[in-house]
Formats: C-alpha cells, sequence, structure tokens
C-alpha cells in the first residue's frame, strides 16, 4: 500500500506533493479465564497490540508506542520503544486505550499520532466466555505520510520483513476491504438514482406550484373585479 | 493674624510696592520655584540598568526623596489669599445706553478705573435689518395682486418691530382691517419682497444672494404636523397594527424567497450530482480508481458536508478523513445514520484510500437525499394548499366541484412526462408514517427491488417535520381565514 505519488519537490525542510500510506493493524486479544480469579477479581488476560499490516519492521520510523492504559492500573503509562508494540495486562473491564505513536525524526519534526481503542473483553458466544478461544477485536487503519521530511522518507523507504515467514493476520482484511468497497459503490448508485429520481419529483412539483399559484392568482383578479364592480359607485 | 500691611492699611500709609489685587496673585501660590538641584552625579553607576535608572532619573533628575515631599494642596482648590492688598474701589456714576434711543441717564455703581468707558452691554442689543423701499421700487417691481400696499407696509413695520419674529408678527396682525394670514403667507410675501428688491438692486452683472423660502413646502409640512398631532388614539393602534401587519407579511416573503433559493440549489446539486455519476460509471467501466478520486475532490459543490481537506504536512491517520464534521446537525447526523443501517454498512468502515473517498462521497450523497426529501415534502405540502385554494376559489367562482382527490394533481394540464415520473418515482415517498398524509402522495405502483429498501430508508417526517408541522397547521388557518373573508366581502 505505500504508493509514491506524484514527482516530489524537495523545499523547506519537507518534500512537497509526497505521499506515502503505512498500513497499521491495532487492536486486542483476550482470554478468558474462566472464572473470576480470587485475588484481584481478575477474568481476562488480554494484549493489546499496534503492528504493520505489511510484513515489516516499523522500528525503523516508529520511536516508541505508547499506550495509556486505565488510571486504576499501576503505572498507567507503558511505553514501548521495540517490536512487538504490545502491552499484556489482566483485568475485569473494558476500556479506552489511548494508543500514541511517536515517529523517529531526528528534528522532532513529525508529530505523534495518536487514536483510541476501545478495549473488548467481552463477547455473547458463550465458547469465548468458557475460555475456549481467545477474542480478537483488531482495525484496519492507514498512517499517511504527509509532505514527509527527506529523512523520515529515508526511513519510510528503507524497511525489511520482521519475520522470514509468511506473515499473517486474524482478519482477512483484503477480503473486507474488497467487500466493503463493493457495498459503497451498490449504495452509492442506489441513493443517486434516488436522488435523480427526487429531483425530478421535485422540479416537476415547483412547477406545478408556480402553475397553481399563476391561476390562483388570475382567479383572484377576476374577483377582485368582480367584487369592485359589486360595489355601489 | 494681623500682618504688617494690615497696620499700615489701617494707618493709611503709603505701601508703594504692592501690586493691585489680580486673580493670579489671589488664586495662584505654587508659584515658588523649586531651585532646581544641579546636574550633579546624573551619570548612570556602572551596572545599573537602562530602565531603572530611567525611572529614577527622568522626573526631576533627583534622587528619590525618601519621604513624601509633595506638601502642595494636591487637587483641592486653591484658597484664596485675601487682604493681602489694596480693593479696588467702586463708585456710584451716571451712564447712559448707546442701545436707547432717548439718551435717558441711569446709575449704577462702578468700578473707578473703568469710569467713562462705554456701557458693556449695549453691544448685545442686535437689530434686524429689514429692508425698506420706495413708492417707485415698490410699484415697478413689489406689485402683488394679494397684498395692498398698506399690508405691505404694515407686515415689514411688524416685521421691523418685531426683528422678524413671525409668530409674534402673526399674532399682532391686524385682522379687521385686513385678510387672515397665516405664518407661511407672511413669510412668504416678507421674503418675496426682500428678494425682488436684492435682485433690482444688485448692479447688473452680479448674481446677489437669494433666500429661498419654500412656501408651499412648510404649508405642506405643517398640515402634516397637524395631522399627525390630531390623530386619535385608535388611529394610532390601527397604525400600529398595520405596520406590524406589513413586517410580518415581508417576512413571509422573504421566508417564500429564500426557500425557492434553497430549493433552486439543491435542484442544481442534485443534477450535477447526477452528471457526476455518469462519469463515475463510465471511470469505473473503465477501471481506473485513482482519476476517479481527483474528479470527486474537485466537485465540493455536490453535497451537504464538507469534508475538511488534509492538505497539511505531517502524519495523520486516514481514519480521520471519515470524520464527520461538527457542522453538521444531529439530524443530518441520524438520518445519515439511519440510511446506513438500512444498508447495511459499518458506521467505520475500514479506512483505505478508496473506501474513505466512497464512504465519503456516500454520506454527501445521502445528505441531499434528505435535504431533497426535505424539500420534496415542503412542495407537495405547498402544492397541497394551493390546490385546495384553487378549488375553493373556483368552486365559489362557477359553483361547479372540481372532482379531484387531494393526492392527485390540479386539473391543469400535466405534461405526461413528468406525470410518469411523479407516479415512478414514488417509492421515496415517505411511507413509514402513515398518519402524515399531506405527504404520502401516491401509491407505490413502481416495485423495482433496489428502489423498495432506500425508499423507505429517510424518514423525513418523522425526523424534521415534527417540529414545523403546529406553524404549518396555523398558516393554513390563516390562509383559511383569509378565504372566509373575501367569501364574505362578497356581497
Amino acid at each position: 500500500m505505500a504508493d509514491v505519488r506524484q514527482e516530489p519537490t524537495i523545499g523547506s525542510g519537507r518534500i512537497k506533493g509526497l505521499t506515502i500510506v503505512k498500513p497499521i493493524i491495532y487492536g486486542n486479544l483476550a482470554r478468558y479465564f474462566g472464572k473470576k480469579r480470587e485475588e484481584d477479581g481478575h477474568t481476562h488476560q488480554w494484549t493489546v497490540y499496534v503492528k504493520p499490516y505489511k510484513n515489516e519492521d516499523l522500528s525503523i520510523y516508529v520511536k516508541k508506542v505508547h499506550f495509556k492504559l486505565h488510571e486504576s492500573y499501576p503505572n498507567p503509562n507503558r511505553v514501548v520503544t521495540k517490536p512487538p508494540y504490545e502491552v499484556t495486562e489482566t483485568g475485569w473491564g473494558e476500556f479506552e486505550v489511548i494508543i500514541k505513536i511517536y515517529f523517529n525524526d531526528p528534528n522532532g519534526n513529525e508529530k505523534p499520532v495518536t487514536f483510541y481503542h476501545l478495549l473488548k473483553l467481552f463477547q455473547s458466544e458463550t465458547d469465548i466466555m468458557l475460555g475456549k478461544k481467545s477474542l480478537v477485536a483488531e482495525l484496519y487503519d492507514e498512517l499517511v505520510f504527509q509532505d514527509p521530511t527527506p529523512a523520515m522518507q529515508q526511513m519510510l523507504t528503507s524497511v525489511r520483513p520482521i519475520s522470514l515467514g509468511a506473515y499473517k493476520h486474524e482478519t482477512d482484511f483484503d477480503e473486507k476491504r474488497e467487500k466493503t468497497n463493493n457495498n459503497l459503490i451498490a449504495a452509492k448508485n442506489k441513493i443517486r438514482y434516488e436522488i435523480s429520481e427526487l429531483n425530478e419529483r421535485l422540479k416537476f412539483a415547483k412547477q406545478n406550484i408556480s402553475k397553481l399559484k399563476k391561476d390562483i392568482a388570475q382567479i383572484e383578479k377576476v374577483d377582485d373585479k368582480s367584487i369592485i364592480s359589486l360595489i355601489p359607485q | 493674624m494681623a500682618l504688617g500691611s494690615d497696620v499700615r492699611d489701617i494707618l493709611d500709609l503709603e505701601t508703594p510696592d504692592k501690586d493691585p489685587v489680580t486673580k493670579e496673585s489671589l488664586m495662584n501660590d505654587s508659584k515658588k520655584k523649586k531651585a532646581r538641584k544641579s546636574d550633579i552625579n546624573s551619570k548612570r553607576p556602572e551596572g545599573m540598568h537602562r530602565e531603572l535608572w530611567g525611572l529614577l532619573w527622568t522626573d526631576n533628575k533627583d534622587s528619590p526623596p525618601l519621604v513624601p515631599s509633595d506638601n502642595s494642596q494636591g487637587y483641592k482648590q486653591m484658597k484664596a489669599k485675601i487682604g493681602s492688598s489694596k480693593v479696588r474701589p467702586w463708585k456710584w456714576m451716571p451712564f447712559t445706553n448707546p442701545a436707547r434711543k432717548d439718551g435717558t441717564v441711569f446709575y449704577h455703581y462702578r468700578r473707578v478705573a473703568d469710569e467713562g468707558k462705554d456701557y458693556p452691554f449695549s453691544r448685545f442689543n442686535k437689530t434686524v435689518d429689514v429692508p425698506t423701499y420706495t413708492d417707485l421700487e415698490y410699484q415697478q417691481h413689489l406689485h402683488d395682486d394679494n397684498w395692498t400696499r398698506l399690508e405691505t407696509d404694515t407686515l415689514f413695520d411688524l416685521c421691523k418691530r418685531f426683528d422678524l419674529r413671525f409668530i409674534v408678527i402673526q399674532d399682532k396682525w391686524d385682522r379687521e382691517k385686513y385678510k387672515e394670514r397665516s405664518v407661511e403667507d407672511l413669510k412668504e410675501r416678507y421674503y418675496n419682497v426682500c428678494n425682488t428688491l436684492k435682485k433690482v438692486r444688485a448692479p447688473p452683472g452680479t448674481e446677489p444672494k437669494i433666500k429661498v423660502f419654500d412656501a408651499e413646502h412648510e404649508r405642506r409640512r405643517k398640515t402634516q404636523l397637524t395631522k399627525l398631532f390630531e390623530r386619535t388614539p385608535e388611529q394610532v393602534e390601527e397604525e400600529d397594527n398595520l405596520i406590524a401587519e406589513l413586517k410580518k407579511i415581508e417576512l413571509r416573503k422573504k421566508e417564500r424567497e429564500k426557500k425557492t433559493q434553497d430549493l433552486q440549489k439543491l435542484i442544481t446539486a442534485a443534477d450535477s450530482n447526477i452528471d457526476n455519476r455518469r462519469t463515475d460509471r463510465k471511470i469505473t467501466k473503465k477501471k481506473l480508481p485513482p482519476q476517479k478520486t481527483k474528479e470527486g475532490v474537485s466537485n465540493p459543490e455536490t453535497c451537504g458536508i464538507k469534508f475538511p481537506d488534509f492538505k497539511q504536512s505531517g502524519v495523520s491517520l486516514r481514519s480521520q478523513r471519515m470524520k464527520l464534521p461538527a457542522s453538521i446537525g444531529q439530524k443530518k447526523m441520524k438520518a445519515i445514520e439511519q440510511v446506513l443501517e438500512e444498508l447495511s454498512i459499518e458506521f467505520n468502515p475500514m479506512p483505505c484510500e478508496e473506501i474513505v473517498q466512497n464512504f465519503n462521497e456516500l454520506r454527501q450523497d445521502i445528505v441531499l437525499l434528505y435535504e431533497l426529501k426535505l424539500a420534496l415534502a415542503n412542495c407537495e405540502y405547498e402544492q397541497q394548499t394551493l390546490k385546495h385554494r384553487y378549488d375553493t376559489l373556483r368552486g365559489i367562482k362557477t359553483e361547479v366541484n372540481m372532482d379531484v382527490t387531494p393526492s392527485c394533481l390540479p386539473s391543469t394540464p400535466i405534461p405526461g412526462e413528468t406525470g410518469v415520473s411523479l407516479l415512478s418515482g414514488t417509492p421515496i415517498g415517505v411511507s413509514s408514517t402513515p398518519n402524515t398524509p399531506l405527504i404520502q402522495v401516491t401509491e407505490s405502483q413502481d416495485d423495482s427491488p433496489t428502489l423498495k429498501k432506500g425508499g423507505e430508508a429517510v424518514d423525513v417526517v418523522g425526523n424534521a417535520d415534527s417540529l414545523t408541522t403546529p406553524n404549518r397547521k396555523r398558516k393554513a388557518a390563516i390562509e383559511q381565514n383569509n378565504l372566509l373573508k373575501k367569501i364574505k366581502q362578497k356581497p
């Protein structure tokens, strides 16, 4: 997905017109203990993570990833400086994890990116409740580097794979993308068809209204005249 | 406190060195000039900041005092020092007032120093220069059929006597001898005479300055004022009512105009949307997604949502570009959600470039659709009202009941093509709320499956119109009322 568009022009510390896209996956795994733990009441073990969509090493351009957990955790600010960017904990409740990605930019020109992930632990299916299968809640997103600095560009383009083996995700995002897009296009056509229909009707209604108005004005004019003629001079 | 000068005064001794009292000497004691110290030590010590030095040394180049040093009276009024010098004597003396013609002698007290000077107040006796005319001038230029010579003379005499105070002149006008004249009549005659004289007397070649008096205008002005003054309370009230009504009418008119404008805008938007769709289709056939993206961007006026442009340098998340701007209202937001749900599309789909693009466009279209629906509902309502009115008018006129069902279009000829399109467009009709007959226009005759679902997607009435209905009812009532009035008017 890291596509490079347009001829970049170099100026004022940034390469204008260059856009580099790095897809990422973020989310969490969760596993149910099967019961409530005696000592602290925790019910699940979970791992919240950020990882590249493609098989490449994020650490070349990512300095650190900051996970901010719920205040009730001891030391809620967890900073991970090298892959895998993840935090594993146990707990009993869902909350919003604040994830902040800092970049490896020598001059600090690239600001960190912040996003939120709602930690998911519970699912209605009984098999997950029984701890048989761990739950995955992950989302796809893209880091869009608009006009990166030359240093950043260097890092972004010289990536190397993390693992030698096949690199896979729990969710098949390619398929999902295809499906979503098709859905969207179909929906769009449908709506546009309706718009054109409505538009025709609206135009017609408008015509009709002006016609009616004209007719009424005419009748009223005649009426007025007849009224006037009835008034004794 | 007996001063030496007092003693000398009592003893009538000469004090030649004393100046006579002046206001200055009485009031002013701050003249004591402070002996300024010479600029010793006016050099800034090494290392002291310039600002600090400036604070310390600007005023009088003196080091700041340790105790408050201002022993003058501050803002208080200076006390007059009395009794330190000789008084100026007054004297009882006769005087004549030059403003008086009779030279009568009066007496008053005056300073000895002013003895023999003119009476100072005589200069306030201003007189108006009222022109006079000779018999010849009158006969040649000033004749007026409406005014006799005697009358004119009297007028000028009065003008001189009362310094052109025309109200007084009119009051003193001899109504028994001459005919009744209004202030304007008097003024008109006076200024006419003055102007004519000026013109006649002006040396040839020069243009004299003319006093303009528009008697007609003055008369009108006064009648108007009188009328305004003499209004009865009922009349005032009626006027207020009428003004209020007028305002209301104008407001309504504006509203209507705005509505039509909005409608036109919507139609244009929808039209351009259709064009868009055509190009979109072509492109999808050719499978050139990148170009399509650009085209979508270059068509910002297509719809109701303005997504922020991400032109700024830096890193951002793609998903940020799908965020709805806060400027769109709750109702629209709800409508979008509803349609998305109907279409079974996620609220936050996977954010890759193409999807974001399509998703944003889709939502723009949904908003447009929503607005079109609102507009159509309004239009159809208006159509109904007009129709009703039309029918009533026709009914009155011809005593013939036009047999038209309310859901149909008026009996005026309809172009066939559009009529069909109206019917075929019905799936979009608001069928989800059956208790609002106004918008339920037609029966569904078209059952193309693609449309059906979307047709119920936006519930215009439920969302938006519930707020406006009372208003509408009122409007309708007003209309009815007007109609009744009209009927009553007919004898």
